[in-house]
């Protein structure tokens, strides 16, 4: 395998309802992450990018996306219909070919202009779910209340992951919501489905993030505390809710034993968590002790652009190494209903 | 689903499931501002500042130098340019169709502009004179009825058709780098 790192990570923060076109929000993140890299465009071998067009109402989004990245002369590249996460994984991959040393990965989300509770229905099998439009929410709802019902969290439990996300947040000038709140204060803000109440149900953002990847000792020379990946891995639970146990995520637990989580102590987890009880379940699959710093940027609760979550975390993860001074972090991004999928991405740093 | 009603015909049954989506259209402050221009019969782009093309519609950016532009780099275009290419349409008379003849959509040059507007309706035209080269001008809709593109992607309503100018046609020069 060959070694390769992040060196670079930007963010467009959380933009609410933004009247920019998806390709207006994404150029000047990545000319960020270009500039804080080091690097010039033509330096990049590859880019792959994560947006889905069914978020917009935009056919063909993404093909506009590339509009952003500088596609002429003409250059290699990919799109997933997934979380830039995903895009990262594969980026990732063409790294390990050996012929590039530079990747691009973005990804983009305007989750503003639809009814979420609507669109991600049709992620769900045509036969027996979609026809009953089982939204998302009601889903989560479902997974939380087999949680409790199994007596692996209290819905007090629910609503302390809630509080430490939005005082997390303050922190994190990216973030949509956050504030000085308690366990007390989210147990009493009402119920969207139970039992999941306002605090435990992520804000709609639109937004965009990029990250830069190189390879080998060049990334020693573009950043002072590079990243490298040290174990990445996406697994995937059965598409049918029906047939799974929602109280564990079985997907999520064989990506972390790939990735090498448990080989050495993690000190920073930024996990995927779009609902508070998803904390609970990761964690646990994850094999994380209480000892370890779950979401400190505030996670998806705070801001939770779709197709865009995912690679934030593995972007704070970098933060953490390259600002604060980490060696060993995870990011982590999900996909689908109730912890369908998830990818896994152990970061280490030099010192 | 093709069926409008459920039929026990067969061996097969069939299920409708109907399903929409609503969507929030917003128009983005580049694309606002061209419609606005063309409302009042005239057409803008975008020079960018550092390669010098100028994108008809403007885009907010240079998509080849990934450079922003705004109002200061705002350009008049001409409304009137020539036929890069186009496309006899045949309606199929579907439910809802409206076209009964066939009609000619056509990719145009604009005078000003470095690349083409696409979809673009050819007229006062025998749709076996449309050739490459062929110098057209603007038919405006009235005032008030100049509807823009709410994503900025094309000339909404504003331009009712483009009929030829009756000058001579364009050089293969003119639009050779132009031709897809």
């Amino acid at each position: 395998m060959r070694d390769v790192a992040i060196v670079s990570f930007a963010q467009s923060g959380s933009l609410v309802g933004t009247d920019l076109s998806e390709t207006q929000v994404i150029l000047p993140v990545i000319t960020e992450a270009v500039e804080r890299a080091g690097i010039e465009r033509s330096d990049i071998g590859f880019t792959c990018s994560g947006s889905a067009d069914y978020l917009s109402g935009t056919p063909f989004a993404f093909v506009a996306n590339l509009e952003a990245v500088g596609a002429w002369p003409p250059i290699s590249e990919s799109h997933v219909d997934m979380d830039g996460a995903w895009a990262l994984y594969e980026a990732w991959v063409r790294l390990q070919h050996g012929d590039v040393d530079v990747a691009l990965a973005f990804s983009s989300g305007i989750s503003s202009r639809s009814d979420l509770g609507e669109v991600l229905c049709l992620q769900n099998d045509p036969y027996y779910l979609l026809p009953l439009w089982a939204d998302h929410v009601s889903l989560a709802a479902l997974q939380a209340r087999a949680l409790i019902d199994a007596g692996l969290a209290t819905e007090a439990d629910l609503a302390e992951v809630a509080a430490r996300s939005r005082r997390a947040a303050r922190d994190n000038p990216h973030a949509q919501v956050s504030g000085d709140v308690t366990a007390a204060d989210m147990a009493a803000k009402p119920e969207v489905v139970a039992p999941l109440r306002a605090g435990d149900v992520p804000p709609v953002t639109d937004g965009a993030a990029a990250v830069i990847l190189v390879a080998g000792d060049r990334a020693r020379d573009l950043c002072e505390n590079p990243a490298w990946i040290r174990g990445i891995e996406h697994r995937s639970d059965p598409h049918y809710l029906g047939v799974r146990d929602l109280t564990r995520s079985t997907s999520a637990r064989l990506a972390a034993e790939a990735a090498g989580v448990g080989d050495a102590p993690i000190e920073v987890a930024e996990l995927a968590a779009t609902f508070s009880h998803e904390e609970i379940v990761l964690r646990q699959a994850l094999g994380l002790g209480d000892d370890v710093e779950v979401n400190p940027s505030g996670g998806p609760l705070a801001s939770n652009p779709m197709m865009v979550s995912g690679l934030i975390r593995i972007g704070e993860a970098f933060r953490q190494i390259d600002e604060g001074g980490r060696h060993r972090t995870l990011g982590h991004a999900t996909s689908g209903p109730c912890l369908q999928q998830n990818l896994v991405c152990v970061l280490e740093g030099d010192s | 689903m093709t069926p409008d009603t459920e039929t026990d015909e067969g061996d097969v049954r069939f299920v409708r499931q109907l399903i929409g989506l609503d969507y929030a259209v917003r128009t983005n402050p580049v694309a606002r501002a061209f419609g606005e221009a063309l409302a009042e019969g005239r057409i803008t782009g975008h020079r960018c500042p550092s390669c010098g093309l100028v994108y008809v519609p403007p885009k907010g950016f240079c998509p080849i130098c990934t450079v922003p532009t705004g109002s200061e780099h705002e350009v008049a275009i001409a409304d009137r340019g020539i036929v890069t290419s186009w496309t006899v349409l045949t309606p199929i008379q579907y439910a809802g169709q409206e076209e009964r003849e066939d009609y000619a959509l056509a990719s145009l040059l604009l005078e000003g502009a470095d690349g083409t507007v696409g979809q673009q309706r050819l007229v006062e035209v025998a749709l076996d004179e449309i050739r490459m080269g062929l110098r057209v001008e603007a038919v405006w809709a009235p005032e008030g009825e100049r509807e823009p593109d709410d994503r900025g992607y094309g000339l909404g309503t504003a331009i009712t058709g483009w009929r030829p100018t009756g000058e001579p046609d364009a050089p293969a020069d003119a639009y050779r780098e132009h031709v897809l």
